[in-house]
């Protein structure tokens, strides 16, 4: 069986952390979102596989290349904006024989959700879940196990059962799809809905993972759910006096220095440098060749690849994108927050701070809880932030 | 240069033959042809691509075979040029990659005894040499034939009469075996044997193969046996597909920052003390050619500026014919394959002139990695665009640790001043990272500038050889002439040449120079010549003097030339590309030049 799944969104609520690069390319766990998809695609034996890319496209093809690292064979379409999702299906149908796949690659699911959707070959199928923000997605109505409606972001509510965008489907959609494209319709849930009125529609709930990020808070969610089962190991250079507790994984060349505690779970990528008398509490994902300086504390973060701490510095439930740079004393501690993004302000129970890709933070910036820095900001020595500070901002 | 390819086995020899060729047309493509032993000796060989070859032949019968991409050195590309040649009888083929020197005296010789010439190729020579000597066994004849030749080369011969046996003999020209099961093959490089086995055996300067269907056999040239094990080789073909990208170059420009990253994985915390560099030497020479000498002269600056110890650059191809000078310095050769043949003929004389050589090479286990006493792998991965673009940038990330570690170990560099250096190492995938955020606007840049028939690059200090290497990305694949100056050097004549029609492209990133080129570039635009300036973002001064700007993240200065390169580089690919040429495999050129 063949999967095609689609990469081509940019992810604007993520904020920052889609600047430069698509939503399915963030990092949790140390590796892109994707990434966690096409492995647990492979780990079903669906190993042919049609990635649909659009924004930032580039990011995805120099990091996947042709599949090969990950087990698989990608081929890559282009979405033409406009036109959607639906017509870059119809596009890849003829690659993709019957039934198959459809997946979002930039929702995290395991390979259990996979064999659950795909069980038995049953087509037509959709992944449902359950959801505590089920405004913000497809609400599915049921009769017994079958979709008689998707009602899309509803006001009132409806349910809590969403569409997760996880398909198993056959030749019989194309038609269906083509009819609407004609029409001016472009997206996946109006033509499965369209589907259900002439064939029974399976909708299929799952006993394994499938989790979404909304805003940039949700990444320490994800995090810690593909953190679950990050593999112990133990490479690289650890130095006497290094404490380490849980499950670990240390990456290649990567050194520990003296005094460090690092409580697992914690992924650390290759070539980075931690402490001397460094703290890594649980559940932290550190990229490749972070720096995190002598006595600083990252609890339950994500600090992605080039992230440099400096020495003394704070950061608790912290999402800091790809080479930001927090010199020496930065606090970014957890609390109880609103945060605005996209003009719509959330209440969130616990985060620190959601650093940009690229951010230079001066020494003693304090950053309260829910600050969004934007990407490439520049920050002054002892400023204190709150708000959202805008890509490219500069605060002195 | 060029590709050998050979098959000895049960299956038939033609499609492995043509599938392996394609996977060597990095190495020239200029002409194609393959010679199979079935029921007889055929040839098929023509002028063009190995799929045109493909295109004109019908598949000829036979499970033994040689084959040959070329590259044209002696005789421009033709179908009578091209390989396998043929002796007097028709009854031997051999085919070629290399150049051997002797071929004149040869000719004469063969000519004289009655031998009939058909081609202009030195190669030649060696199978008419083949039928003089033969006197029905192929590997006396062989053997008996490299005592005449001098000069560099790999071949691979096929008898009519023994139809059971390819020989195959290496001088100085790439050569390696693969061992299959009841089939075996020979190649000019790894990936054209990749599909079928990963069991590789690698032959040596002055060795003979003879391989079978049921065997292979190695000998040194007077007939002794060689025994060597078989490596395994664990990358695979498919690490050469194009992943999405229109072409290997864009890919591989996007690949820089795992490069970068890779390059210095391991080197930048825990730099590995090395006594090697700590003395024997009061200077150093960096030897190279084409785009790796280029990396040379931005080394030069960096050694000087970071160990402090005399550093000269130098041609690979000029320093082999000059004199030796009294004192020894260390000589660091620098090439992506590693089989660069001027680059080797350097290290050769280097080593034989007491001289320590230290080698920057990005494919592991090249012949120069083995030949140099010590080695620097660039950790770049395989590069397939003719055009060198990562392994470029990799080359200079590598020239900066080992900057380092010189200083380090000869103690002109502070541990503070290293640990800050290495501090902004880090920051150099991220400052790509940017630069490729920018190919957009680079693209838009190109398409403007795209139909020029000349451009200038101008630089000063370190922007100088950025300059020259910029000019040779747009010559070698948008073939768009194009020419570097140092930009102090403009008024001494090439001003002369700028005008409203020749586009100025000048490195003005924030250095001690950024003064003097802001006045070399209003010296152009006062000429009336369309100015693209590459600048230090945050520059609002650049933006007033010149026509277009593109910003580059403000790194330490002596790093500037890994940002201002890869900006380059994506400008010479996309005037490539909206001039319609054959980006990865330009005309004229081959990626690995193994010929002198």
């Amino acid at each position: 069986m063949k999967a095609i799944v689609l990469a081509a969104g940019e992810g604007a609520r993520m904020g920052p952390f889609t600047a430069s690069e698509p939503k399915v390319m963030i990092r949790v766990g140390n590796r892109p979102i994707l990434e966690h998809v096409v492995r647990a695609l492979a780990a079903e034996g669906i190993v042919d596989l049609v990635l649909v890319a659009g924004y930032r496209r580039e990011r995805i093809m120099s990091y996947f290349q042709d599949g090969k690292a990950f087990g698989v064979k990608i081929e890559y379409i282009v979405q033409n904006k406009q036109l959607g999702t639906a017509h870059a299906l119809l596009e890849a149908s003829p690659k993709l024989g019957s039934p198959f796949v459809v997946l979002n690659g930039s929702n995290i699911l395991d390979r259990q959700a996979i064999s659950d959707l795909i069980a038995g070959e049953a087509s037509p199928a959709v992944l449902i879940a359950e959801s505590d923000q089920p405004e913000k997605y497809g609400v599915v109505l049921l009769a017994d196990d079958r979709i008689t409606r998707i009602v899309e972001k509803p006001r009132q509510p409806v349910g809590n059962l969403i569409n997760t965008g996880a398909y198993l489907l056959d030749a019989s959609i194309l038609p269906v799809i083509e009819r609407l494209v004609a029409a001016g319709r472009h997206d996946l849930p109006s033509a499965i809905e369209n589907l259900s009125e002439s064939q029974p529609v399976r909708a299929v709930r799952t006993k394994g993972v499938w989790s979404d990020a909304l805003y940039p808070w949700d990444l320490l969610k994800l995090n810690g759910e593909v953190l679950k089962s990050v593999h112990e190991q133990k490479a690289g250079t650890i130095e006497k006096g290094v404490t380490i507790r849980g499950k670990v994984s240390i990456g290649e060349e990567t050194v520990l220095r003296s005094g460090t505690y690092i409580q697992g779970p914690v992924a650390i990528g290759e070539g980075c440098e931690i402490g001397p008398h460094a703290v890594i509490l649980a559940a932290t994902s550190l990229g490749n060749n972070v720096h995190v300086g002598p006595f600083s504390l990252v609890d339950n973060s994500i600090l992605m690849d080039d992230v440099d701490v400096g020495a003394g510095c704070t950061l608790q439930d912290t999402v800091a994108g790809m080479g930001a740079k927090l010199r020496a004393a930065v606090v970014a501690a957890r609390g109880r927050a609103s945060a605005q993004i996209e003009g719509e302000w959330h209440e969130v129970e616990s985060v620190g701070g959601l650093i940009g890709e690229d951010a230079e933070l001066g020494s003693g910036t304090v950053v309260e809880s829910g600050t969004i820095v934007g990407a490439r900001a520049r920050i002054g020595a002892n400023a204190r932030l709150r708000g959202t500070i805008p890509n490219g901002g500069f605060v002195v | 240069m060029c590709g050998i390819v050979g098959y000895a086995g049960y299956q038939q020899a033609y499609p492995i033959l043509l599938d392996g060729l394609k996977r060597l047309e990095y190495r020239g493509y200029d002409s194609a042809g393959i010679a199979i032993v079935g029921s007889d000796l055929k040839v098929e060989k023509d002028k063009g691509y190995i799929a045109h070859l493909e295109s004109i032949t019908e598949p000829v019968p036979g499970s033994l075979g040689i084959g040959h991409t070329r590259w044209a050195t002696h005789g421009p590309p033709s179908k009578e040029n091209a390989h396998p040649l043929l002796d007097c009888s028709g009854r031997i083929a051999v085919v070629h990659n290399g150049i051997i020197e002797n071929h004149g005296e040869l000719r004469d010789r063969l000519e004289s005894k009655g031998h009939t010439f058909r081609s202009e190729t030195d190669t030649e020579t060696v199978v008419h040499l083949v039928e003089s000597y033969y006197e029905g066994d192929l590997e006396r004849a062989i053997r008996a034939v490299l005592h005449d030749l001098r000069g560099s080369y790999a071949i691979a011969v096929v008898h009519a009469d023994e139809p059971d046996k390819v020989v195959a003999a290496r001088h100085e020209s790439p050569l390696v075996v693969g061992l299959g099961t009841d089939e075996n093959f020979l190649a000019s490089d790894i990936p054209a044997i990749l599909k079928h086995t990963n069991r590789v055996v690698a032959v040596m300067d002055g060795e003979v193969v003879i391989l079978m269907r049921n065997g292979v056999r190695i000998t040194d040239f007077d007939g002794n046996p060689v025994t060597r094990e078989a490596q395994r080789v664990t990358w695979t073909i498919e690490d050469a597909e194009k992943g999405g990208f229109e072409h290997f170059m864009l890919k591989e420009i996007f690949e820089t920052p795992k490069a970068i990253h890779d390059t210095l994985l391991g080197r930048v915390a825990e730099p590995r003390m090395d006594s090697f560099l700590r003395d024997g030497f009061s200077g150093i020479k960096l030897v190279a050619c084409g785009t790796s000498y280029h990396a040379a002269l931005i080394g030069k600056y960096v050694l000087e500026e970071i160990a402090r110890i005399p550093t000269t650059a130098e041609l690979a191809s000029e320093y082999r014919y000059s004199k030796a000078p009294a004192d020894r310095p260390l000589v660091i050769l620098i090439s992506q394959s590693g089989e660069t043949a001027d680059t080797l003929g350097a290290c050769r004389e280097a080593n034989r002139r007491g001289c320590k050589t230290f080698a920057i090479v990005n494919v592991v286990g090249s012949t120069l990695a083995r030949e140099a006493q010590h080695t620097m792998y660039t950790r770049a991965g395989i590069e397939i665009g003719v055009a060198a673009t990562k392994t470029f940038v990799a080359q200079i990330a590598g020239l900066y640790l080992l900057a380092v570690q010189i200083g380090l170990e000869r103690g002109t560099l502070g541990v503070e001043e290293a640990n800050r250096l290495k501090e902004d190492l880090r920051s150099l995938p991220r400052a790509v990272q940017a630069v490729l955020n920018a190919a957009p606007l680079i693209e838009a840049l190109a398409s403007k500038y795209a139909q020029a028939r000349d451009v200038f690059f101008i630089g000063r200090h370190l922007g100088y050889p950025v300059a020259m290497e910029g000019a040779l990305k747009l010559k070698e694949i948008s073939y768009v002439h194009a020419e570097a100056y140092a930009a102090g050097e403009l008024k001494h004549g090439p001003l002369a040449l700028v005008g409203p029609e020749t586009p100025v492209i000048a490195i003005a990133t924030r250095d001690h120079t950024y003064e003097k080129i802001m006045s070399n570039i209003r010296e152009v635009t006062a000429r009336g010549a369309r100015v693209v300036a590459i600048g230090t973002v945050g520059d609002k001064d650049l933006a007033k003097i010149v026509d277009d700007v593109v910003y580059v993240p403000e790194v330490r200065a002596l790093f500037a030339p890994i940002p201002v390169s890869v900006v380059l580089q994506l400008f010479a690919y996309h005037v490539a590309r909206l001039r319609g040429c054959s980006i990865d495999k330009p005309r004229n050129l081959a990626k690995s030049v193994t010929v002198e």
